[in-house]
């Protein structure tokens, strides 16, 4: 980092970054353990404070001079305990950045593990094990007809809750540009439902929906194991992509420092800048 | 502050136990889990299908005799959305054919009974079914078997079964049987003036055509038509607006060659759901039969001057028709293209294709690769499926249980046959 001035940092810390967050670890915890990166790296750089006499701003006095109050940091999409993959941050300014974007209704895409087998309390598999079954019979097959039966269910969902009267000609011009946004930000929406990866009992699906929720997630690998005549729990949900922002734009556990959390402000920045309909969007129509 | 500092330095430590927070209170047991019982769920047999039915309940054609137990279907119309009938879960049902307020399902079985019907019954076009003496059913709201005179029922099979306004017509390996309503010669005999079709109890057998095996069959409101072996088409009944295709407008008591640049052809398919017949040759290029319309009446086969490229399937309905992928508007000169993305192809499934098209009489349906149905047009009797008593104006998807293999369309009710997704 060239700049050695605290203050111009602090000055520049305004917008949004891309995070990797771990499996197993809440959101509320990571936010902190940010904003406390922030603090110290903030604190351990050179300050130049001119007023000499007045006691009441030193730094013995008030304490360090970036404290964690004064660091606003909002999450955009949440990811639950389970899940592990992009989280998207806003800091200070970019905060309504972070909130235009949830409210835009971006697509995000999930790998999720499932096993077959066993249902389990919770859904996943740290729960308690309450049912065991045969998946023996389940061929990829029968996984694929499910999977895209469903994504077929849920594209006709999406079209019915975009909240236009289906004999409209703005039905008709909606339904021409094919994948749709839906006007209720509450109800999960599947766009894309492919199994990428079979191994039984093991599977892995991939998904491109809006507006869903770990339990959710869990909750399809369940149904998925009913619907295939077995049971199946889910053991692990990793985000891959949230709108335009990829796996090699989130910043891994190890990198959250100062330094790195800089270059990924800007890196995120430029993403922004491609592609101003992130944040500002009019179009019903699904970008991406 | 003295916590953050804590938080600080355990993460720094690259300890991830600080922020797995979450502690059972009582731990599992692993063990547990090896105690418990492993179930088998049972896996549907290969030739399981499952039928649904939707539209017109009035008529019984959907096979649904009531919704609940105990409970009369007098005050509902019609199902307004898919429901899986009863009489596919007893039966492996092969295929089916939706008629004018009537349905025919063809299973799998070894004796005589190997077609059922339900629904309108005025001409004994589902059999004759009979309580009392004399007094046959006029409506049959569960299926019955209809007994065709098979030489060895053993080995004989159903291979198609199509339906008109009120007749039937059966295709198997030993030939077509048709039955119910003669009155313009549709079941290819000769028509006997004051007959009571509604007692009738006779079930017309055409082994062969001019000594030609019979490879598919086809039948519009009044008229039947037949494929032959080596691509002739042979038809017979009314023909009123030229839908026979014979160069007049009579009634044709048997089935007799179509005339017209259809002789030139080898014909693999037809289509016809009323008056307007489409034919597909071996070369995938679409013959137009006769011409309903008022206005225009062509008693001979035209041949369709505007290649669009190779066609797989074809429906034709009442004032229009369909062709995979390539829809033909009334009031249109040249065929136009339905975009794909109505039929779910986009970015998430860009193979998906329409795999099959297929029109009931104000309304028509595609089946993709991928096993979904679409539906659009005039909701009569709520016959699309969509929930809705709305007519639809661009194709959308009915939401099933199953993979759909085949959709037939008949007035007011529609038939779907899907495979179980396990």
């Amino acid at each position: 980092m060239l700049v050695r001035d605290a203050e111009t940092i602090w000055n520049t810390l305004k917008g949004i970054i891309c995070v990797y967050k771990p499996a197993e670890s809440s959101v509320r915890r990571l936010r902190t353990i940010i904003i406390n990166k922030i603090c110290t790296g903030l604190n351990e750089m050179e300050l130049t404070v001119s007023v000499r006499d007045n006691f009441a701003d030193h730094p013995l006095v008030v304490g360090p001079r970036y404290q964690e109050k004064d660091l606003v940091v909002s999450w955009s999409n949440y990811l639950g305990w389970h899940s592990s993959g992009i989280l998207i941050f806003g800091l200070r300014r970019g905060t309504s950045t972070a909130k235009y974007i949830r409210e835009n209704l971006p697509t995000r895409a999930y790998r999720i593990k499932g096993t077959l087998g066993q249902a389990t309390e919770t859904g996943f598999s740290d729960g308690k094990v309450v049912e065991r079954s045969t998946w023996k019979h389940v061929q990829p097959r029968n996984m694929d007809r499910l999977l895209s039966s469903m994504q077929a269910a849920h594209q006709k969902k999406m079209f019915e809750m975009c909240g236009v009267d289906m004999q409209s000609q703005l039905a008709y011009e909606l339904a021409l540009r094919g994948p749709i946004r839906p006007a209720n930000s509450k109800l999960p929406i599947i766009y894309g439902l492919k199994c990428v990866e079979f191994e039984p009992p093991h599977f892995m699906i991939e998904i491109q929906c809006v507006n869903e929720y770990e339990t959710y997630l869990a909750s399809l690998i369940h149904e998925i194991g009913l619907k295939l005549h077995s049971t199946a729990h889910c053991t692990g949900i990793k985000c891959i992509r949230h709108s335009y922002f990829t796996l090699d734009d989130a910043l891994l556990m190890k990198h959250w420092d100062l330094q790195n959390i800089i270059t990924n402000l800007e890196q995120c920045n430029r993403v922004l800048n491609e592609n101003d309909h992130l944040v500002r969007q009019e179009s019903v129509a699904l970008r991406r | 502050m003295s916590t953050y500092r804590r938080v600080l330095n355990e993460i720094s430590a690259n300890s991830k136990r600080f922020i797995s927070g979450k502690r059972r209170k009582y731990p599992i047991n692993s063990e547990d889990a090896e105690k418990l019982p492993v179930f088998q769920y049972t896996v549907s047999k290969k030739e399981y299908r499952r039928v649904f039915a939707w539209g017109n309940l009035q008529t019984g054609a959907l096979g649904i005799p009531a919704l609940k137990r105990n409970e009369s279907i007098d005050k509902l119309y019609y199902l307004q959305s898919p429901k899986r009938i009863g009489f596919g879960e007893k039966f492996e049902v092969r295929t089916a054919c939706c008629g004018f307020g009537f349905s025919v399902f063809a299973v799998n079985s070894n004796t005589n009974d190997k077609i059922y019907g339900c629904g309108i019954n005025t001409d004994s076009q589902i059999g004759y079914h009979e309580v009392r003496q004399h007094k046959p059913l006029g409506l049959i709201f569960y299926p019955q078997p209809i007994p065709l005179p098979f030489l060895s029922p053993e080995k004989s099979r159903v291979l198609k079964i199509t339906a008109g306004r009120a007749h039937l017509v059966v295709l198997t390996d030993e030939g077509i049987f048709t039955l119910g309503n003669n009155a313009y010669g549709q079941c290819g005999r000769s028509i006997i003036p004051d007959e009571d079709y509604s007692r009738s109890n006779y079930i017309n057998r055409i082994e062969t055509i001019d000594g030609k095996k019979i490879v598919d069959i086809e039948c519009g409101q009044d008229h039947s038509m037949a494929v032959t072996e080596d691509g002739c088409v042979y038809s017979c009944g009314w023909g009123a607006d030229g839908q026979t295709g014979l160069g007049h407008f009579r009634n044709t008591p048997e089935f007799t060659r179509v005339k017209g640049d259809i002789e030139s052809e080898k014909i693999v398919r037809l289509s016809c759901r009323s008056d307007f017949v489409l034919a597909l040759n071996n070369k995938g290029e679409p013959d137009n039969f006769a011409g309903s319309c008022s206005t225009v009446a062509h008693s001979e086969t035209h041949k369709n001057a505007t290649p669009i490229g190779k066609i797989k399937s074809i429906a034709s309905g009442g004032s229009f028709c369909v062709v995979v992928l390539v829809l033909k508007l009334n009031n249109r000169r040249r065929p136009i293209l339905i975009p794909e993305t109505l039929f779910g192809r986009n970015d998430f499934q860009p193979n998906n294709i329409v795999r099959k098209v297929t029109c009931g009489l104000n309304y028509a349906a595609a089946v993709t690769s991928l096993g979904d149905l679409f539906i659009w047009g005039r909701n009569k009797g709520a016959c699309l499926g969509l929930g809705t008593e709305k007519d639809q104006y661009f194709p959308l998807k009915v939401a099933m249980g199953g993979h759909v293999q085949d959709v037939f369309c008949g007035i007011d009710h529609t038939i779907a046959i899907c495979k179980p997704f396990i």
